[in-house]
């Protein structure tokens, strides 16, 4: 047991107290946050500037009615669009300027409402970009939301039965969670699962392959079999698998740190940010335990990896099969967020590997009943310890093992060997 | 009472017979030889001593019991393949290498230290292994092994790489250490070396033992009627002579086997008529070196 400790301490030593953990440590959640937020904050970007539109009007009918449809704000409290409305006359003799002023992007985009609006026809819709679909689907919609106005006024229907009848409905949602309603919005959850599933995701692949090079670097230096001299296998095994964990645990509460720090100054500032990170004792207990399951299935099985290797090409590609036990379920996890009571998604949730992602997944959407979580805990220590007792048994024998890659077939011999 | 005792040990890969049916035993306070030319087996029993790999068949008694890994903390095993962290400060290593025997952060420290002025190197403490040439890095290497004051001490191929003053300062500190009753094997493929050393040897080739006892006993079992020669000239009648059973001719100086009724004066007779220029003619005892490629079959014991 002192010696177990007398490698987790080399391997804080070592780790913890170099540039490169230090490096690693700050810039590591700035690229994560910068993948996580980068979209949305370029998509926000663009949308804090008006949108000039010019529409032209060929029915001669709806230039009144068109602002009312167009009268949504940006955040900043500045409409978001700001209408040009000209008759076909107009548009006729000055259609090279407006087309100029496409080009020069003074103008976001021409609308044309044809003549036969009213009964069919064709919008046409000019810009310098046409890729933004959902920007284009927002004009259509709006023009025949006043379209359709017009046609029910022309049935002789009392415009004030249009408009209760054409009243707008804003969405909000609500999940039920032990029987009480609680009114969240829809954002808040998937904020929180998708952080949490990705730093799963990612240490299991970060500090798996960690523990890979840690248990090849002491193959290949050959200070292996010093070590061996000192403690048995399962005990070097084991330190390195601790800790690698333990130098990754500081590297978690460093990051805490940091982002309680972080949050406090983004809470004083924008106080309704609070409303997104909302996190339950009970989910944050069950994202250690699953976070801890899944960290020793995958990186007892990176460490056989690394004893089976050597070099840094054999292990490379003897890994694969390991990341993509860690990436199929990522991907899975994705259409579990969409509908986590389907039953296939149930049953992979009581699969190793599968586990710590989906059923924590399903433990932060709807949580599921106890037995099942702790059911599933249960299968999973049992995996552990088969994962465990295999992975050292070829860890092993694969430590001394030089040259060659070992064959399927090797392997399994290797689990006879005494 | 012996303090290793190893009994009819054999491994096995696959088909092949890394070690076959091994058995020895050693004495404490005795300077023991492994003998054999490269992939005898010495690395696999020496692994099998220090329970790495566990024997197929046979049992290995170690300090009066079967092996029990709190063993591990009374041996010191410098193994054939052996290296270092090359990031870690040479002092922090060895304080890690002694921890992993059990001693205390500060007790290992200390010991470090110790040793490290005795190999000259206190200078160095403070740097990265990486920074050490090889031989420094063997010298470190060979102080993690005897950091923990082992009771045994077992050295697979120890003075590989070495140059000759840090062979015989490795050399003293191990007579030193047989002096103060350690217990130690050296494995080595190198027969002058261990015929210096050993008071015991085994010796093995292809996994199985070929000849073991004490040093003195097979020297006499095994001695010929042999003679040293240096001379100047042309010598190479000297191997069709009668009285000879076999020669090994470096040039200027000659390795001769009589045959067993022959004697070396009628040798010397024959080369003194044949007017030779002779500058030493001596009547020796048969070397570790003739016994070793004698047994083992010439040309597999140089490298």
């Amino acid at each position: 047991m002192n010696k177990t400790l007398a490698l987790i301490k080399r391997e804080i030593k070592t780790k913890v107290f170099t540039k490169g953990f230090l490096i690693g440590t700050v810039l590591g959640p700035i690229f994560m946050i910068g993948i996580m937020f980068g979209p949305a904050f370029f998509m926000s970007l663009t949308e804090t500037k008006p949108v000039n539109l010019l529409i032209v009007d060929k029915t001669d009918d709806l230039a009144a009615h068109l602002p009312s449809a167009f009268n949504d704000t940006l955040t900043n409290g500045q409409p978001r669009f700001v209408l040009t409305i000209i008759d076909s006359l107009t548009y006729a003799a000055q259609r090279p300027r407006f087309l100029q002023q496409l080009e020069r992007k003074q103008l976001k985009a021409v609308v044309v409402i044809p003549a036969d609006a009213m009964r069919g026809g064709t919008l046409i819709y000019m810009g310098k970009s046409i890729s933004d679909m959902e920007f284009i689907q927002t004009i259509r919609d709006r023009i025949n939301q006043v379209l359709n106005r017009q046609k029910l006024l022309h049935a002789g229907i009392n415009p004030e039965l249009i408009e209760r009848l054409s009243t707008r409905l804003t969405i909000k949602t609500i999940k039920i969670e032990k029987g009480e309603a609680r009114e969240k919005q829809l954002g808040q959850e998937w904020v929180t699962a998708f952080v949490f599933l990705m730093i799963l995701y990612m240490t299991s692949l970060l500090y798996g392959n960690a523990t890979m090079r840690g248990v090849l670097e002491e193959k290949t230096s050959r200070i292996v079999e010093v070590l061996l001299s000192s403690t048995s296998a399962f005990q070097l095994m084991m330190g390195k698998v601790f800790g690698v964990g333990m130098v990754g645990l500081i590297q978690y509460l460093i990051w805490v740190g940091m982002a309680l720090g972080v949050f406090a100054f983004a809470a004083a500032s924008h106080p309704h940010l609070l409303q997104y990170i909302s996190i339950s004792p009970v989910v944050l207990l069950y994202f250690i335990i699953f976070f801890l399951l899944g960290y020793f299935q995958i990186s007892t099985l990176f460490a056989a990896v690394g004893a089976m290797s050597s070099s840094q090409e054999d292990a490379q590609s003897l890994s694969t099969p390991i990341t993509i036990l860690v990436v199929i379920p990522f991907i899975i996890s994705f259409t579990v967020v969409r509908d986590p009571a389907t039953p296939w998604s149930q049953i992979l949730s009581f699969v190793p590997f599968f586990t710590p992602m989906l059923m924590f997944l399903r433990v932060t959407l709807m949580m599921p009943p106890w037995y099942e979580i702790w059911g599933a805990i249960g299968i999973n220590l049992a995996a552990i310890f088969a994962g465990t007792w295999v992975s050292a048994k070829i860890y092993r024998v694969g430590i001394l093992m030089y040259g060659k890659r070992p064959t399927l077939p090797e392997m399994i011999r290797w689990l006879r060997y005494k | 009472m012996a303090l290793l005792k190893v009994d009819r040990i054999s491994k096995f890969y696959d088909h092949y017979r890394a070690v076959d049916q091994v058995s020895f035993h050693i004495e404490p306070g005795r300077m023991f030889g492994l003998l054999g030319p490269n992939g005898a087996g010495k690395t696999t029993t020496m692994r099998m001593i220090m329970n790495i790999i566990i024997p197929d068949e046979g049992r290995i008694e170690i300090f009066g019991s079967q092996f029990r890994e709190e063993h591990k903390n009374r041996i010191g095993y410098l193994p054939e393949e052996r290296g270092l962290y090359p990031k870690m400060k040479v002092i922090d290593h060895l304080q890690f290498l002694g921890e992993m025997k059990g001693l205390t952060a500060h007790r290992a420290r200390q010991g470090a230290l110790k040793w490290l002025e005795r190999f000259e190197l206190e200078s160095w403490a403070h740097k990265k292994v990486q920074e050490l040439s090889k031989g420094m890095q063997q010298k470190v290497q060979f102080i993690g092994t005897i950091l923990h004051d082992p009771d045994l001490i077992i050295m697979d191929e120890p003075f590989a790489g070495l140059d000759p003053i840090n062979t015989k300062l490795l050399k003293d500190i191990l007579l030193e250490l047989k002096q103060s009753g350690k217990t130690i094997i050296l494995s080595t493929h190198l027969m002058d070396q261990a015929e210096k050393l050993c008071e015991e040897i085994c010796l093995i080739n292809q996994g199985a033992v070929v000849l073991q006892g004490s040093l003195a006993e097979i020297k006499q079992r095994y001695s010929h009627n042999a003679v040293q020669l240096e001379y100047n000239g042309d010598a190479r009648f000297i191997a069709s002579l009668p009285m000879v059973e076999r020669v090994n001719d470096y040039g200027n100086y000659m390795e001769i086997r009589l045959h067993d009724q022959a004697a070396p004066r009628d040798l010397f007779r024959a080369i003194a008529r044949s007017g030779l220029e002779v500058t030493r003619f001596e009547a020796m005892e048969t070397s570790l070196n003739d016994i070793f490629i004698e047994m083992v079959g010439g040309g597999n014991g140089d490298e």
